[in-house]
């Protein structure tokens, strides 16, 4: 007989008792559902998190921090100007470095006719705003004439609209920082993403940045390169090169991307330490179950079984017929966990603002799951099924 | 191409060995209409079981087409009463989720058939019966005797040697029990060697041959028209 045989005939008594099978599958479901949801959430969280870290532009930032000593002997070393132009020039000179992102930012008033607000200004170098993903909505970027000459231009986010132009155009209007004239040539194209604030941001060249506010400060640098491997090299040479240049012990660091995924899987192996029991005694629960279910079926259907041994059913033929029959019904629960188990990770990523992963081996991996607790939780009322006289089945004696 | 050697079966009833079938000597050649009678409990149905190689003897053998069957393996026990047998029962045992087709076409799936030629098959044998116009219809929509017609049909269908029938018209009214055998005599016409169990006179009628069981034991078998050893 044919495993298609077996399967329609499988699929006819699964459907005769829907009300039956369904509970049956209930603890499958929610076994195989969370077993998909953990890993899907998991994957989508760990590509996060490189998003957050590498970004798409595969870039990763340098950054100071003083150790106790030297925060002791000068507490203001924190404030002091991180980075000079002369370490970027250095940095640039290192062979997997590609290109260098360089900003300084501080916050302070900002005024038009009258009015003030408070901004985060940020001086940036020209790839900044193409690195970080950043789109004006209307007027124009930032160009590299605006870089070259260090023009008194800026880009601005949307917020100021209401606060210093009463909801007027603000396109070529003179705003003034620290009592310096800066002509709004851009407004930036507000961010969708619920863990963005750039309320009240004002990006300018870097070069003006420096003669606003008089200093000659860096205070951030990131680094990107071709390949995840180079920007680590990369990030290691630079902060070498940085700690000998500024005579500093391991004060110049990089963000170390396996630290960070150590701690993150530290946290998601909990997560999965904890889901993953729920779904084991779901499964383990839903396996006996079925296998109480398929009991049921196989004593209800003896006489069925009788029958079939006198038409010429071999016991092989019988076994199969139920194990392929628990098979299905756990598939059928497989298949919906699966569903329910995407759903809800696609539903939380989208909530989180992650990055939505469907990985199909994940999902195969699911089916096959579920099939193998139906053979395993099958195979015990099968063998019953199978072994079964065919007298006594048939009802004589 | 049937004979029973000493053929015994006995059942373990709390602990006491109860002879149900005591050193049985029977002989059945191909093409006979044979029907076993005797009172209840004699050991009748017992018998046909074994005959169907739906049970095996405690002792003797059983030579089917000069073979010994009564030492075959589980597995070529099935596939005898698979090519062999037809078999028609008093409940007519048909699967109520399946349809008379699908209950027709059973027999040919376990002797792996292919599905064109099971189907061909399962609509000749249903014609053949009288229940063309019923192919499609389950068992609980069908009446007593058109049940038995289904079994009849699924009985046919992997053109056995043998049909076993254990009182196929013990469940059916007079009528009908004579249209049932009006189609065992048609079978019996065709060549096919029928073994039917009843307690009624005028179906002995219809069989070559009448055998006699008492207590186990055959206690007599007469052909048509010879008196009573
Ligand atoms: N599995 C069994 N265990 C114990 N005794 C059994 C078993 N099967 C049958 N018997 C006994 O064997 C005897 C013969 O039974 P069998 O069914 O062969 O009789 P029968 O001739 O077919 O009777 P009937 O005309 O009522 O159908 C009976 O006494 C019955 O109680
Ligand atoms: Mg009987």
């Amino acid at each position: 007989m044919s495993i298609f045989e077996n399967i329609k005939m499988a699929l006819s008594s699964i459907f005769t008792h829907k009300l039956r099978s369904s509970l049956t599958i209930i603890g499958i479901i929610i076994g195989v559902g969370s077993v998909i949801a953990v890993v899907a959430v998991g994957k989508s969280g760990e590509a996060m998190l490189k998003s957050q870290f590498v970004g798409e532009k595969n870039t990763i930032e340098l950054y100071y921090n003083p150790s106790e000593e030297e925060l002791q002997a000068n507490p203001n070393s924190l404030l002091e100007a991180s980075f000079t132009f002369q370490d970027i020039r250095t940095i640039e000179n290192i062979s997997e470095v590609q290109r260098i992102v360089a900003s300084s930012s501080e916050r302070t008033k900002v005024s038009y006719k009258g009015k003030s607000t408070n901004g985060l200004i940020t001086g940036v170098s020209d790839i900044y705003m193409e690195v970080n993903q950043l789109k004006v909505s209307s007027g124009r970027m930032l160009l590299s004439r605006d870089f070259f000459a260090g023009n008194r231009t800026a880009v601005v986010s949307e917020s100021f609209r209401d606060e210093l132009f009463d909801n007027d155009e603000m396109m070529g209007k003179i705003i003034y920082i620290e009592s310096q004239p800066v002509e709004i040539v851009g407004v930036l194209k507000e961010e969708k993403n619920i863990f963005a604030f750039d309320s009240n941001a004002i990006y300018l060249p870097l070069k003006t940045w420096q003669s606003i506010f008089s200093s000659t400060a860096i205070s951030e640098i990131s680094i990107q390169a071709e390949t995840p491997e180079n920007l680590r090299l990369a990030g290691e040479k630079a902060t070498n090169i940085l700690n000998r240049i500024h005579n500093k012990e391991d004060a110049y660091q990089v963000m170390n991307m396996e630290e960070i995924a150590d701690g993150v899987a530290k946290v998601t192996n909990i997560m999965t330490i904890i889901i993953g029991s729920i779904a084991g005694i779901s499964l383990f629960v839903g396996g006996i179950g079925v296998m109480n279910i398929m009991l049921v079926s196989v004593t209800e259907r003896t006489r069925e079984i009788g029958i079939r041994m006198s038409l010429g059913a071999t016991r092989e033929q019988i076994l199969t017929q139920f194990l392929i029959e628990s098979i299905v019904l756990t598939l059928f629960g497989g298949l919906i966990g699966i569903l329910f188990g995407t759903g809800g990770a696609m539903i939380f990523s989208y909530v989180a603002g992650w990055p939505s992963l469907i990985s199909l081996p994940v999902i195969i991996g699911g089916i096959l799951f579920s099939m193998l607790i139906g053979t395993i939780f099958g195979i015990m009322p099968a063998r019953k099924a199978a072994r079964m006289d065919p007298i006594q089945a048939l009802g004589y004696g | 191409m049937i004979y029973l050697d000493s053929i015994s079966k006995n059942y373990n009833l709390g602990g006491k060995q109860m002879k149900v079938l005591n050193s049985v000597h029977l002989q059945i050649k191909q093409g006979e209409f044979a029907v076993i009678m005797g009172p209840s409990g004699s050991g009748k149905s017992t018998l046909m079981n074994i005959l169907g190689c739906l049970d095996r003897p405690t002792s003797g053998d059983y030579w089917l087409n000069n073979k010994v069957v009564s030492s075959y393996e589980e597995k070529e026990l099935a596939n005898v009463r698979n090519r062999s047998f037809g078999f028609v029962f008093q409940q007519f045992h048909l699967l109520p989720r399946l349809t008379a087709f699908q209950n027709v076409a059973l027999p040919m799936i376990y002797a792996g058939l292919p599905k064109d030629e099971r189907s061909k098959r399962a609509i000749a044998a249903l014609k053949k019966v009288g229940l063309a116009d019923h192919i499609n219809y389950f068992p609980n929509e069908l009446s007593g005797g058109q049940k038995q017609r289904v079994a009849i049909a699924r009985s046919i269908v992997n053109q056995p040697q043998i049909i076993l029938a254990d009182e196929p018209t013990g469940s059916l009214d007079t009528t009908t029990s004579r249209q049932i055998m009006d189609l065992f005599s048609m079978l019996h016409g065709e060549g096919t060697t029928i073994i039917l169990v009843t307690h009624e006179m005028w179906i002995s009628k219809y069989a070559d041959k009448k055998i006699f069981v008492r207590d186990g034991i055959v206690t007599g078998s007469e052909y048509k028209g010879e008196i009573s050893t």
